[in-house]
């Protein structure tokens, strides 16, 4: 493999893993809430796009196909969200504060939504077709795919999404303010349920978004889920809980490690060696690349 | 005073102990199929993690999401022993599939009954002793500690799988006997079963004893306040990882024995799934009481059987949501609900009997 | 009051992300006092206690203890759990006691046998120390209340518990951060009488707002502000200096500062 091509595999897959990750970034790193069915979501994304490209084919002219694709992106948000929604009231809101809780609960969540994967859309995978607009890829030698290409472009747009939203908007700051002091945001006439809501289900959306962007490139099952759940995990852990920067370095270091790694080894080989050394890591920075300091004794 | 103190615990465990004694002999004259006596010593091997795990989640409040390594470590040696006692020390199938013309390194010890009878145990203790040396020393905890140690079952997962002619990978060891000859002969089959019934009262009877000296104090100190254990002059991390690695080599030794009631082993068993498993028995039987990790064990994996044949795709749904009602609502699961109603009934019993 | 020196900070200086949180902190405890920092909110109060115990790691300076005459050991860069093993108790501004243990298991908890893990599946409390126990509970009111679970006692009752936990250790100085916070004045009196009856043993540090407090027991008073040593000396020579009153009395007046 060439260095180009290396270096557009890295960023590939590291943007990837920043998409799956960004959701859990803001669950976890700004609310506190452990969400171990944060790769149901992810499937549940990709299930949305399936659907939709369904209905597409059965209802709709040929001609209106592509437009599938672009549809999706926005309703598996909106199917993950008010999930997502769904699930705050239901269960995370009565586990702030207690995030092992938390953990433990949302797995048993996850396990019902794999169940209804499921019993909904059998065991077998079922697959998506990649809109025309996106088929081929550019270059001769060293070949950049048009799907890998747009799903960096759609990482970039939700990066910039959420930075702008949380730190450019007087929404963002109110979310911010309720995740970091909950009684003073009352205090200031800030709804907090509905925030800790809509919050988590930015959250969610996300990991929608994400589920979108990644059955373009892989078939979809029940499993989904779990094969992105470690490291969207640790990709927040590395960069350092409630950073976004260090959710974005997180990701591209652990995508490049796996992508140069790879070439040395196997595939799963290498996936053993990167989640080793980002163990390791931890050992000696266990806050991550990004640590907030803080002078609390249960931090 | 709350019920199942001590002694009425020990009063349950004693009674849960002589059900299951009788399994056999209920299998003998026909009230049991001749099949739910390694389905038992299956769950009875399934009630020893759970001690051991309950002794780090509930009394120490360490939540390892990865305690299927050790109980896999531990599957593995076994059953490499048994499988070299089938081919008689020679090179297997996959091996030679793989390309090996003569056994791998690691697999000679295997050859030896003692030495592998020692790795079982050494191998997953060194390997907890490791892991938990180092992240307890370094203040990693919490969920922190719960999502390394997940990290840590997906990689070793990984890499089982990927060491195809060394591990036969997805499909594991199967086909072997057990310790004592073949896994066809129902003779065997009982005395394994109380094997694992004298393994599992050694194994309550030691943590038992355990929790109720000054060590035991100090694992519920640190669970409640860990930093103000520091400050009372204990080295927190030294504790915390004698207690996790005694419970990986409980994994292991649970392991060890499963692998003789289920005739195979295989990556399955070392999925973040199944690890998460032995928490959730923890979590509905109580956690923070050994009995209750006992009877969580053994109904839960009860339950899954008797509801997942009769209706394959129910079980997720009903294990998730009363999983997810545990957490949520009965945090001290069953053993501690049953003990609050009874507080209860008591308490208004007493009112009754002073208002008559 | 001896002269001699115990503690020793040394050129402290500590910042978190850029926040000075203490510049060139010199202060020297003399042993068997009872010895104050007082200061408004933010002044490095606590700080300096994480300090001296070891929970926070300074930038710049040391910290020296002089257990006895003639010997000497650097307390920076050794672990609170050693530290806390030369003799040196600290009590947090929360009552942090074990709340599932009962009143006695804290305080065996705190013994000095059975700390490490082997010994302390085999320690037995030895007579002598069952008889330290329990004057140590006589002394602080909770003799009767033995078998009760931490978690039922009253907020003043787990401060005292916590103190006595400090005792058993028989340490050389206990470390107290607020102690009387949160007490009514009869609590805050008989916790005053405590601080006097420790202090024939060992060394008292006391980070505390309420004057009051500071008026009766103290010996010797140390006035925080802003990172910084502003003055220090007896209580009565402290609040009468100028730029106390400027910087910290003025602002809050005698009430809780």
């Amino acid at each position: 493999m060439d260095i180009a091509t290396m270096i557009f595999n890295g960023i590939s897959t590291s943007s990837i893993l920043l998409l799956t990750a960004l959701g859990l970034a803001i669950t976890f790193g700004l609310m506190r809430v452990i969400n171990m069915a944060h790769g149901e979501f992810i499937m549940i994304g990709a299930y949305t796009t399936y659907v939709v490209q369904d209905i597409f084919s059965k209802n709709l002219p040929e001609s209106f196909f592509d437009l599938y694709y672009i549809v999706s992106l926005f309703v598996s948000f909106g199917v993950a969200f008010l999930i997502g929604v769904i699930l705050e009231r239901l269960v995370i809101s009565r586990l702030y504060g207690r995030e092992i809780d938390s953990l433990l609960a949302t797995w048993g969540v996850s396990l019902v939504l794999q169940q209804a994967a499921r019993s909904i859309f059998g065991a077998q995978p079922v697959n998506v077709k990649a809109p025309s607009f996106l088929q081929g890829s550019i270059g001769g030698t060293t070949s950049f795919s048009y799907v890998r290409l747009f799903i960096i472009f759609v990482m970039v747009i939700c990066l910039l999404g959420i930075w702008l939203l949380m730190y450019k908007t007087s929404f963002g700051a109110r979310m911010r303010a309720t995740m970091q002091n909950r009684s003073m945001a009352q205090c200031l006439g800030i709804n907090t349920k509905v925030m800790d809501c809509v919050t988590f289900g930015i959250g969610s959306g996300l990991a929608g978004i994400a589920g979108c962007s990644i059955s373009l490139l892989f078939s979809i099952d029940s499993t989904l889920g779990t094969k992105y759940i470690v490291d969207t995990f640790m990709v927040v852990v590395l960069g350092g809980v409630g950073k976004l920067i260090g959710t974005f370095t997180g990701a591209g270091v652990i995508g490049i490690s796996n992508i140069t790694l790879e070439t040395l080894t196997s595939a799963s080989i290498a996936k053993f060696l990167v989640l080793i050394l980002v163990i390791v890591f931890l050992q000696w920075k266990p806050q991550g690349l990004f640590a907030i300091k803080s002078r609390s004794l249960d931090e | 005073m709350s019920f199942l103190k001590k002694n009425t615990k020990n009063i349950v465990f004693t009674i849960i102990v002589i059900l299951l004694a009788l399994i056999p002999l209920f299998a003998d004259i026909g009230l049991l199929k001749s099949s739910s006596i390694v389905r038992y010593g299956r769950y009875i091997t399934f009630a020893i993690v759970a001690i051991g795990l309950d002794l780090i989640w509930g009394y120490t409040g360490i939540l390892s999401l990865g305690h299927g390594i050790y109980f896999c470590l531990g599957g593995y040696g076994m059953a490499m022993y048994l499988l070299m006692q089938k081919t008689g020390g020679k090179i297997t199938d996959f091996m030679q599939r793989g390309g090996f013309t003569e056994l791998p390194w690691f697999w000679k010890p295997f050859l030896n009954l003692p030495v592998s009878l020692i790795l079982i145990l050494v191998v997953p203790g060194l390997l907890a002793a490791l892991i938990g040396y180092f992240t307890f020393k370094n203040r990693v905890r919490g969920v922190y500690f719960s999502i390394i140690s997940q990290a840590l079952t997906w990689a070793m997962y990984t890499l089982f799988n990927g060491l195809q002619p060394y591990t036969n990978g997805t499909n594991g060891i199967t086909g072997i006997d057990t310790i004592i000859g073949s896994y066809y002969d129902s003779t065997n089959i009982k005395i394994l079963f109380y094997a694992a019934l004298a393994a599992l009262v050694l194994v309550y009877a030691l943590s038992t004893f355990l929790l109720g000296t000054k060590f035991g104090k100090i694992l519920i100190a640190i669970r409640d306040g860990e930093n103000r254990t520091h400050f009372s002059g204990y080295c927190v991390s030294s504790f915390k990882t004698f207690i996790y690695v005694l419970s990986a080599i409980f994994a292991a030794a649970a392991g060890a024995i499963y692998v003789n009631l289920n005739n195979s082993i295989s990556t399955s068993e070392m999925t973040i799934s199944f690890s998460v498993s032995m928490i959730i028995w923890v979590a509905v039987g109580g956690r923070g009481s050994l009995i209750g990790a006992v009877i969580g064990a053994i109904l839960v994996s009860g339950c899954e059987f008797g509801i997942s044949s009769a209706f394959p795709d129910m079980w997720q749904y009903i294990i998730g949501i009363f999983f997810t009602v545990v957490i949520l609502f009965f945090r001290r699961g069953i053993v501690g609900f049953v003990s609050d109603a009874f507080q209860r009934l008591t308490a208004l019993k007493s009112k009754e009997g002073s208002a008559a | 009051m001896s002269e001699r020196t115990i503690l020793r900070l040394d050129k402290i200086s500590v910042s978190f992300d850029g926040f000075k949180a203490l510049t060139d902190v010199d202060i020297d405890v003399k042993e068997n006092t009872i010895h104050f920092f007082i200061g408004p909110n933010g002044a490095g109060k606590t700080t300096l206690l994480d300090i001296i115990c070891g929970k926070t790691k300074p930038t710049a300076g040391k910290v020296m203890y002089y257990p006895s005459e003639g010997k000497s050991i650097q307390l920076t860069g050794t672990k609170e759990y050693k530290i806390v093993g030369l003799g040196i108790g600290r009590k947090f501004q929360v009552p942090s006691v074990f709340v599932n243990l009962t009143v006695q298991e804290n305080m065996e908890l705190s013994l000095k046998n059975g700390r490490k893990v082997i010994e302390s599946i085999f320690a037995k409390a030895s007579e002598s120390d069952l008889e330290r126990i329990d004057e140590i509970l006589d002394m602080i009111d909770l003799k009767d209340k033995k078998n009760v679970t931490a978690k039922n006692l009253a907020h003043g009752q787990k401060q005292w518990l916590e103190i006595g936990m400090l005792l058993v250790q028989r340490p050389k100085i206990i470390m107290l951060d607020e102690p009387v916070a949160g007490m009514g004045k009869p609590e805050t009196y008989k916790t005053g009488e405590i601080l006097k009856k420790i202090q024939e043993s060992c060394t008292v540090i006391v980070v505390e707002h309420d004057m009051e407090f500071v008026k009766m027991y103290s010996d010797r008073v140390t006035v925080m502000h802003e990172g910084k040593v502003l003055t220090e000396g007896s209580v009565d020579a402290v609040l009468s200096d100028e730029t106390v009153q400027k910087v910290y009395l003025g602002r809050g007046g005698e009430r809780n500062a």
